[in-house]
């Protein structure tokens, strides 16, 4: 390895730079972990794990440029890695579905109050988020992923490829085979709500 | 009778006009996300104001995208994570 020359930084200089640069974008990588993971813990893990490779590999990034797809780009492929770990503990997979199942009766014991409310309390506009959240989470976390980078954090389709390692035809139609998947799922809530999909 | 987002998204387009639907259709997702080029903005927006199936799968897929970005609550990042990465970012050399 060649020593690096030039203007080095100090410790406090660089440390400065690194809060700077890049602290501002912990919000959207948390949630972005968050929606990875589905799980506050690893989220946590997940996003300190991407900040401690970030400063290793901070002489690599160049000031000015896109510190927020750059970190997503690490934070990705941290998940990917953890996520091959992960997967091979059943025991926490069983948890969850334990979990799920007995969440998603307190759910339905709350729809049934918030039915008889005002339709445009923020009760109504909370449900709707939940179900767009449950409909997101029972995706494919490929499909999960784009739509998360796309829709919610807004970056380019150029961006998304960068962060995914991927070409941009595949960031398209991947996008679009997820907005189908997510659109099937709204669309039975929306049928057993009573509403015509039209009219969500 | 119901409609199904899919289905009117993948209808066979409007006869006589088989091959603008269908350009229309593969423009839908460009467009929503702002990557189309002015042209086929242009082109797009003039498409949907004559023909109603396009202009639907339009309506549909701008709705998809709302209820994303308007509805998914975010998370709250917790207060120590911040002030954990910093100190290990200082035990760091
Ligand atoms: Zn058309």
């Amino acid at each position: 390895m060649s020593e690096r020359t030039g203007k080095q930084l100090s410790k406090e200089e660089k440390d400065a730079r690194f809060e700077a640069e890049l602290l501002p974008v912990l919000d959207p990588l948390y949630n972005f972990a968050y929606r990875l993971t589905l799980d506050e813990d690893d989220a946590n893990d997940l996003v300190q794990e991407t900040y401690l490779k970030a400063y290793r590999f901070f002489d690599y990034f160049e000031q000015g440029t896109n510190a927020k797809a750059w970190l997503f780009r690490i934070l990705k492929n941290s998940f990917i890695n953890e996520f091959r770990k992960k997967s091979k503990q059943p025991a926490k997979v069983d948890y969850s579905e334990v979990e799920g199942y007995y969440n998603s009766e307190d759910v339905e014991g709350e729809s049934g109050v918030a039915t008889t409310t005002d339709m445009r309390t923020e009760s109504v506009q909370d449900l709707i988020g939940d179900e767009v959240a449950s409909a997101l989470n029972a995706l494919p976390v490929d499909f999960r992923t784009v739509i998360i980078l796309c829709d919610l954090e807004g970056f380019t389709y150029e961006e998304m490829a960068k962060i995914l390692d991927i070409p941009i035809g595949t960031v398209r139609s991947r996008l679009h085979r997820a907005r189908n998947s997510l659109k099937e799922k709204l669309e039975k809530y929306a049928k057993s709500m009573g509403y015509n999909s039209n009219e969500i | 009778m119901e409609s199904k987002i899919t289905e009117v998204y993948q209808n066979a387009p409007v006869e006589g006009k088989e091959t603008e639907c269908e350009k229309v259709s593969k423009l839908l997702d460009l467009v929503i996300d702002g990557e189309a080029t002015s042209e086929d903005q242009q082109y797009f927006k003039h498409h949907i104001e004559d023909c109603v199936s396009c202009f639907e799968s339009h309506q549909k897929q701008k709705l998809l995208k709302g209820l994303v970005c308007g509805h998914l609550k975010r998370v709250i990042v917790p207060e120590s994570l911040a002030l954990s990465i910093k100190a290990k970012i200082q035990k760091t050399l």
